[in-house]
């Protein structure tokens, strides 16, 4: 059961979403990269893990348009490029914090 | 002649043994009156249905009276519901409190117990609804003899609640005729679900008690998702298949952050009308046994009764019906301990974030 919890959200600039947990930490994520990080089986496969996205077919200008909590446990994001299946839970884009400290974390 | 400060020195001696703090910091003190050597105020729990009510009023007297020279104490015991802060994607701005009843398997008595604890919470003071979660099995309307009635619009479009024994009330069952079965897939279930909790004018309630459908599918994922949900209670029977798929259901709310307010042992045991013996039907203490290796808090034991049954077959509920019985009693204790858990976190949680953002494409 994830007790990390966004405290914030925060657009900081056309290409940059930051989230501030509520342990202090700060996560700033590159749009683009958490686009391509969707999870959702039309873009992973459900069993395989296997990427689905056809390369290439993800604009590099895409953004989040809109961002909503779901439930009591993550976020959705309706995409610029029209997706919005996608449930990110707040343990995913924990795991997906790009930050120094997080990625030596994960080296494990 | 007592002070304010020496009386309220005096009652921050209580402890709420619930919320682990007295009760003048927990802001409960109110109208604190003093004229002459008559003393009186009132002391505004969170809710009506604390199970430690009587308690608490009584060490209140005790503490001020230890103060000398007071002739007269009165204390008003009174409730204000504190609302869990929940985002939702349907907000219910009304609603204070929404707590889903949950088992793993069926059978276990969640639509008997949904409402009996519903009945329960209303009879200590609280505004209460209903809502039928069940959308190919609806019980609510058969167990509350409102079979056949047909809810009325509002002059806005939305839905009006049945209303029963004070509770207000919406099912499946109130839609479609008894013996019509409603043969859907998964996300007409959802559609619906979404208006019952949208599209109904519930109004103000201090409590919505849901009472959902067994599993974890598509019921549970529209509530988990889109419902306000303050906490939920699972109810089991003592045997051990029961206590298996219950623990299923229980790590669905953990998975998506829903607190678990509780485990209730239903079916607990049967106490014979003829010769008092008492017989252990479908085992017993399984349910307390799970509460204690999980950490989660044991809500209570409801005994088999086929009063229960009864009551249900015949629209009033056994908390109506018998309420000095064994059974009716057992509600009335699981739900005041059901609202104490949820005060407990209520007052656990931070105020949650605003997690919603609209992209700006244009640099300000």
């Amino acid at each position: 059961m994830s007790q990390i919890l966004p405290a914030g959200l925060k657009q900081i600039d056309t290409r940059h979403l930051s989230i501030v947990w509520n342990d202090g930490h700060e996560s700033v994520y590159d749009v683009k990269d958490l686009r391509e990080a969707c999870h959702c089986a039309a873009c992973k496969d459900e069993f395989t893990g296997v990427d689905r996205i056809p390369p290439g077919s993800i604009p590099p200008d895409v953004y989040p348009a809109q961002i909503s909590p779901i439930g009591r446990y993550g976020l959705t994001i309706g995409w610029s490029d029209g997706h919005d299946t996608g449930i990110y839970s707040f343990e995913h884009l924990r795991e997906l914090c790009p930050c120094a400290e997080c990625r030596a974390g994960r080296k494990i | 002649m007592a002070t304010e400060a020496q009386v309220l020195k005096a009652l921050s001696q209580v402890q709420d043994p619930d919320l682990r703090k007295d009760i003048v910091s927990l802001g409960f003190i109110k109208n604190l009156k003093i004229d002459g050597p008559r003393v009186s105020f009132d002391i505004e729990l969170t809710t009506p249905a604390c199970p430690v009510k009587d308690q608490l009023k009584q060490e209140a007297h005790d503490v001020v009276k230890a103060l000398g020279d007071i002739s007269e104490i009165s204390i008003n015991m009174t409730s204000n519901v504190r609302s869990r802060a929940v985002q939702a994607a349907i907000p219910m701005p009304g609603v204070k409190n929404v707590i889903a009843i949950a088992s793993g398997k069926g059978g276990v008595g969640k639509s008997t117990a949904s409402a009996n604890l519903a009945l329960a919470l209303q009879a200590t003071g609280a505004s209460v609804g209903l809502l039928d979660a069940d959308i190919y099995g609806p019980s609510i309307p058969g167990m509350l003899g409102m079979t056949g009635a047909k809810p009325q619009g509002a002059p806005d479009g939305k839905i009006l609640p049945i209303e029963k024994f004070g509770l207000k009330l919406m099912s499946m069952g109130f839609l479609a005729t008894d013996d019509t079965p409603v043969i859907w897939r998964g996300p007409m279930v959802h559609g619906i679900l979404q208006q019952f909790l949208g599209q109904v004018e519930w109004g103000t309630l201090d409590y919505l008690v849901i009472d959902l459908p067994p599993g974890t599918g598509d019921a549970q994922l529209t509530l988990t998702q889109s419902a306000p949900l303050a906490g939920a209670v699972i109810i089991t029977t003592p045997q051990d298949v029961s206590l298996v798929i219950a623990r299923k259901g229980l790590r669905m709310f953990q998975k998506v952050n829903v607190p678990v307010l509780g485990i209730v042992e239903n079916m607990s045991y049967f106490v014979c009308s003829k010769c008092g013996e008492r017989h252990e039907i479908f085992r017993h203490g399984g349910g307390r046994k799970t509460s204690e290796e999980l950490g989660i808090p044991f809500l209570g034991e409801v005994p088999i009764d086929p009063e229960v049954v009864l009551g249900g077959d015949q629209g009033v509920p056994i908390l109506l019906r018998k309420p000095g019985s064994p059974a009716a009693l057992a509600y009335q204790q699981v739900a005041s301990n059901m609202a104490a858990q949820l005060s407990i976190q209520n007052m656990k949680a931070a105020a949650p974030a605003d997690l919603n953002l609209r992209w700006k494409t244009i640099s300000a």
